[in-house]
């Protein structure tokens, strides 16, 4: 289908003031011949709107490019029908706004920028929305409170669900608790309440239908799609369902390794998850001779917030010992109970039940360290510390030692699975003896990831959850809780972070509601957050695909499975369309309708690069939509001045980038190329997670290609910025722009 | 790095304080905000943080031989600026008492001190005393004016007195003792004698003080009390041993020196008395920190004072049944106020001047 093109610039928000907007409106009428082109001094007011609707329907104008304000503002009242092509440029807060001055340059920014956005309109094909055929059940493993939870809540949204719990009956770890947290003001009793009541409502619901003895034998497909084999007693059951919550809970922190703590040299030495058991059973004795017990030493952080152990801080033990303490005085009021902290936490309002445990006469709290726990020959515990705040190394004796363990997530490592599956391949079939040995020793360094698998995901790039920073399958606890990178599946509870009942009965509302909006987006084909309602899908152009496997590996999604010899296998609901594959491919085989290597490439050609002599240096600035771009809208916002000779070009993601562009922009004479996006690493801000790494880690291959050109590499630079480092994005330019100045122009401008 | 020390919290200990004024004792988290704010905390030794955490775990014999215990002033600074409102200032106090009455030979009479319920028994005893004295005694020779001795024959008086002095005096030294003692086994190695001479110049100037409150009445009172009371101390023992010796004649002339500068210090112990008063009635916050313990010393003092003066005046004015009752009283407290002086707050004179000395915070 032939497309018309309709251009509409608008004067207002001082762009008409500082652009001749006569000369921006030739760009478009003379040099690309646009059947519709016109200027508007309020086009984003209603008679604006009803300009262009009026010439959708009677011009027949099939492609509208929008020259004004910023593609992120305004976007309810600009969507038009999807099978319209809809391309923005930002002449207001990218090029009048952030060059008060105007002049000539300003001028060449603008009319580069419409150049830039016609050639993309015009390479662009409209969105077909893709129906197919959708289960909205939710599909949620694990029976604990977190579990029953999501259940519960997505079912009174009207949602099916099935709730899998590997035990014979719900309730999880929450269900076995004698009291709970302290729930209601003032904050300093426990809560009797148990989570029975959730139990038998779970049970009888007519939405939910719970499998208790039951696993997940095998999930394939796909967001809307997925197809789970569940194992229960009476048998394999199937369930077709549109999302996962995987609400696994966490298991205690493996005491055997706390030898150090004296876990093991006496039964007098138990863990909280032990004390929490014998507690329940009545008067509080000694398990060595079953003698009350008048003196309880708790070891907090008990291999947490330890190197050696578990690094991170689970936020509970804290409270546990407190109410653990609250135990011991409900059945022995003069028992002495000493409590041995880092720091104690706890937080919101659990510090009241802190401050009323500390107020107790016999309660005894300070910092320190322990140094040694011994069975001493009184029948007692002697438990040696240090760095108190008593200002000297004390020993205390003890009827009982409880090491406050932390929380482990019951989750697999997806990736690590599939590495050892690799590994075990090479260890018999490498090429070279050498890499059979490098095999086989990855084979033992994961060996215990073996038969780990809980989802067992039938996807290429593992059978679970890939987890990040210390085995937690959430991919960015701050930005995106409940996220995980397989799409359509979302982590709550403890397995997602280390968290109290309470919190996890919030985190259930959260991931059920993650969930819903998946299936609810999958039913029109629209894609998730961060893209969100994005109806584009990459398309791959198989006949070209040399099996090299960078997508189907880089993929941050796990999106794309092989067949037997490499080739893709998309499955297009698991994709969050940041085209990290279409940058990965060094057959520039996948593209999108409105995004592909050619359309950028050819917003590169429509640049006009000046003469050497006129010295206008150009420098093309690749910019993440997510971060990157919003902050340079921001530094227009504050009106901050950038450098009038650069042109930015958004991404989806940096991950997205091919560098075919890079060798394009430099043999077209362009001086510089600047890529501007999240920071990665530990901490990353990625929103793709991945992307901008990928990105830093194909630089290395533009070097060769540099090379080739014998051209510097410092042309190139990779910049991670935080959406709050607006103010910061015009020196980074400046800087940059200084840098090229120093090594001259590009020798290829002209050619 | 020494051995470490075996912790035995001792629950009676830690009960005294709360019970003594300590109430807020176990709400500390020892952020150390006391002791960043105390003007008297020394930076190698700071408090009072450790004494805090020291109180709340019953190492009592940790505080008993730690000096820092006796260095506070209680202003209330740390008080009032504690974010948890552990009110360490009222706890040091509250230490303090426990630890006089710790030291206090025989300890049962510290417990006699400790509470309001014990106080008609401390009274009984001088009424008793007294009393017969008044009702038995013998009269002396009826001159031209009322005097006290027609009821209270001196001779009588001096040998109660002198035998309580005594008897203070012995109770005080095993005080010491113990005191010293403590401090030497928590590792104090100052020579308390080579100290003693700067703090006791700090004292006479109240400098430390001064530096501790934060408006002056507190300490100016302290200041005419301490002084006032000193004159007295030494003109009243100056005047028994003259008496005794039979050198001097009670009562002295108005206008003997002697009476001259008795007179003057009674005015300026009741000068400081009725600021150290105004001090802890006027503000709502040390009103509420004020304990028994305080009130005790302090009313005391200030009715010893009181009624001496209102029974000179009354003498001169020949009103002679309430001179005798009003000198009644008089006797009454300041048996009392010397009886009791090694158990009551009277005590911290001897600990804080030693503790002082320990600590080389003289000036």
């Amino acid at each position: 289908m032939d497309k018309k093109t309709g251009v509409y610039i608008c004067s207002g928000c001082s762009i008409g003031e500082t652009l001749d907007m006569e000369a921006l409106a030739k760009v478009a009428e003379s040099e690309f011949k646009v059947p519709v082109c016109r200027t508007h001094n309020f086009l984003c007011g209603r008679e604006g709107l009803g300009m262009i609707r009026k010439d959708l329907e009677e011009e027949g104008v099939s492609a509208v490019v929008i020259a004004g304000w910023s593609p992120r503002m305004k976007t309810e009242a600009f969507r038009f029908d999807p099978a319209m092509v809809q391309e923005r440029v930002n002449l207001r807060e990218h090029v009048v706004w952030s060059h008060a001055d105007g002049g000539e340059d300003v001028q060449m920014l603008a009319e580069d920028y419409l150049r830039m956005g016609i050639v993309k309109a015009n390479k662009s094909e409209p969105l077909q929305p893709v129906a197919e055929e959708i289960s909205k059940r939710i599909l949620v493993v694990g029976g604990g409170v977190t579990g029953v939870t999501s259940a519960l809540e997505a079912a009174a949204a009207g949602y099916e669900v099935t709730l899998v719990e590997k035990q014979d009956q719900l309730g999880g770890f929450v269900g076995t608790l004698s009291r709970r947290f302290p729930k209601d003001p003032p904050y300093t009793e426990l809560n009797l309440e148990g989570i029975a009541d959730k139990i038998q409502e779970a049970l009888y619901h007519p939405k939910i239908q719970a499998l208790t003895s039951a696993r997940i034998k095998k999930i394939e497909g796909e967001p809307g799609r997925f197809n789970a084999v569940v194992e229960t007693k009476s048998g394999d059951t199937e369930v077709k369902a549109g999302a996962v919550i995987m609400a696994t809970g966490w298991k205690p922190y493996d005491a055997s390794k706390l030898g150090h703590l004296g876990y093991g040299t006496s039964p007098d030495v138990v863990t909280n998850v032990e004390f929490e058991k014998m507690a329940g059973e009545g008067p509080v004795v000694r398990p060595s001779d079953g003698k009350p017990v008048e003196s309880v030493l708790f070891v907090q952080c008990a291999g947490s917030r330890d190197e050696n152990h578990l690094p991170y801080c689970s936020s509970v033990c804290c409270m546990a010992t407190l109410k653990h303490a609250a135990y011991i005085r409900s059945r022995n009021p003069d028992a002495k109970v000493y409590i041995i902290y880092k720091d104690m936490r706890t937080p919101g309002q659990y510090e009241k039940f802190y401050m009323k445990t500390q107020d107790h006469a016999l309660n005894f709290l300070t910092k320190g360290e322990v140094a040694a726990v011994e069975a001493g020959g009184n029948g007692k515990v002697t438990v040696q510390v240090k760095d108190t705040l008593i200002g000297r190394d004390m020993a205390v004796e003890a009827d009982l030692v409880v090491l406050a363990t932390g929380m482990v997530p019951n989750a697999a490592d997806g990736e690590a699975i599939r590495a050892l599956e690799d590994a075990k391949i090479k260890a018999t079939t490498g090429e070279s003896e050498n890499q059979k040995a490098e095999a086989a020793k990855t084979v033992e360094a994961l060996k215990h990831h073996e038969g780990t698998a809980i989802l067992n995901l039938t996807y290429r790039q593992g059978p679970d959850l890939p987890v990040l920073a210390h085995g937690f399958p959430d991919s960015n606890f701050v930005c995106f809780p409940y996220e995980t990178r397989r799409t359509g599946i979302y982590a709550a509870g403890t397995v997602r972070a280390p968290m109290d009942s309470v919190h996890a009965e919030e985190d259930a509302l959260g991931a059920a509601m993650k969930a819903i909006q998946s299936v609810e987006l999958a039913s029109r084909g629209e894609a998730v957050h961060p893209r969100s309602r994005d109806l584009s899908f990459p398309e791959f152009f198989l006949q070209r695909c040399t099996q090299c496997k960078r997508c189907t590996e880089e993929c941050p999604f796990g999106a794309l499975d092989e067949d037997e010899k490499g080739t893709p296998k998309p499955n297009p609901y698991r994709c969050r369309r940041c085209g990290v594959c279409m940058g990965a491919c060094p057959e520039r085989i996948v593209s999108f309708k409105n995004y592909s290597v050619d359309m950028i490439a050819s917003m590169i050609k429509a640049i006009e690069v000046p003469d050497e002599d006129e010295e206008k240096p150009r420098v093309l600035v690749f910019m993440c939509e997510n971060d990157a771009y919003p902050s340079l809208d921001i530094a227009g916002l504050h009106r901050k001045e950038i450098n009038p000779y650069v042109r930015v070009i958004p991404l989806r993601c940096l991950g997205s980038m091919n560098i075919v562009w890079i060798a394009d922009a430099l043999s077209r004479g362009i001086d510089g190329v600047m890529l501007v996006g999240c920071k990665y690493g530990d901490d990353y801000q990625c929103h793709f997670a991945k992307g901008s790494e990928l990105a830093d880690r194909r630089l290395e291959n533009v070097k060769e290609t540099l090379d080739r050109l014998r051209l510097e590499s410092e042309r190139i630079q990779l910049t991670q910025l935080a959406i709050n480092e607006y103010d910061k994005l015009p020196s980074l330019i400046e800087t940059f722009m200084k840098r090229i100045d120093e090594l001259g122009p590009n020798p290829y401008k002209g050619f | 790095m020494p051995e470490p020390v075996l912790i035995q919290p001792d629950a009676a200990f830690i009960r005294d304080v709360i019970e003594t004024g300590g109430g807020d004792l176990k709400k500390c988290f020892q952020c150390a905000t006391c002791s960043a704010v105390c003007t008297l905390s020394p930076e190698d030794a700071p408090f009072p943080r450790k004494q805090m955490i020291e109180a709340q775990w019953g190492l009592k014999e940790h505080l008993a031989g730690d000096p820092a215990v006796w260095l506070c002033h209680n202003c209330g600074d740390c008080t009032t600026n504690c974010p948890r409102g552990a009110r360490p200032g009222d706890v040091l106090g509250a230490v303090r008492s426990a630890l006089i009455r710790a030291f206090s030979f025989p300890r049962f009479m510290g417990s006699l001190l400790a509470s309001p319920k014990w106080l008609p028994l401390l009274y009984l005893l001088p009424v008793i005393i007294f009393g017969a004295i008044a009702l038995l005694g013998p009269k002396a020779v009826s001159t031209a004016s009322p005097e006290f001795a027609e009821l209270f024959p001196i001779p009588i008086l001096e040998a109660l007195f002198f035998t309580v002095s005594g008897l203070v005096v012995i109770v005080l030294a095993v005080g010491l003792t113990r005191f010293i003692r403590a401090l030497r086994a928590a590792g104090c190695k100052e020579s308390i004698l080579k100290g003693l001479a700067p703090a006791v110049a700090d004292i006479a100037t109240h400098k430390r003080f001064r530096k501790c409150s934060k408006e002056q009445t507190r300490s100016w009172g302290h200041l005419l009390t301490f002084w006032g009371f000193v004159g007295l101390a030494v003109m009243g023992t100056a005047v028994g041993i003259g008496t005794m010796a039979g050198i001097m004649h009670t009562p002295l002339a108005l206008t003997s020196p002697w009476k001259v500068f008795a007179n003057v210090c009674a005015a300026v112990v009741f000068v400081g008395c009725v600021m150290l008063l105004v001090d802890r009635v006027r503000d709502p916050e040390k009103r509420a920190s004020s304990t028994y313990f305080d009130w005790f010393f302090l009313l005391t003092l200030a009715g010893v004072v009181f009624t001496g003066i209102l029974s000179e005046t009354l003498r001169l004015g020949s009103a002679v049944w309430a001179m005798y009752t009003v000198y009644f009283v008089h006797l009454v407290l300041i048996f009392t106020l010397f009886l009791y002086a090694p158990y009551s707050k009277f005590a911290h004179f001897l600990y804080r001047t030693v503790a002082m000395a320990a600590a080389g915070k003289g000036t």
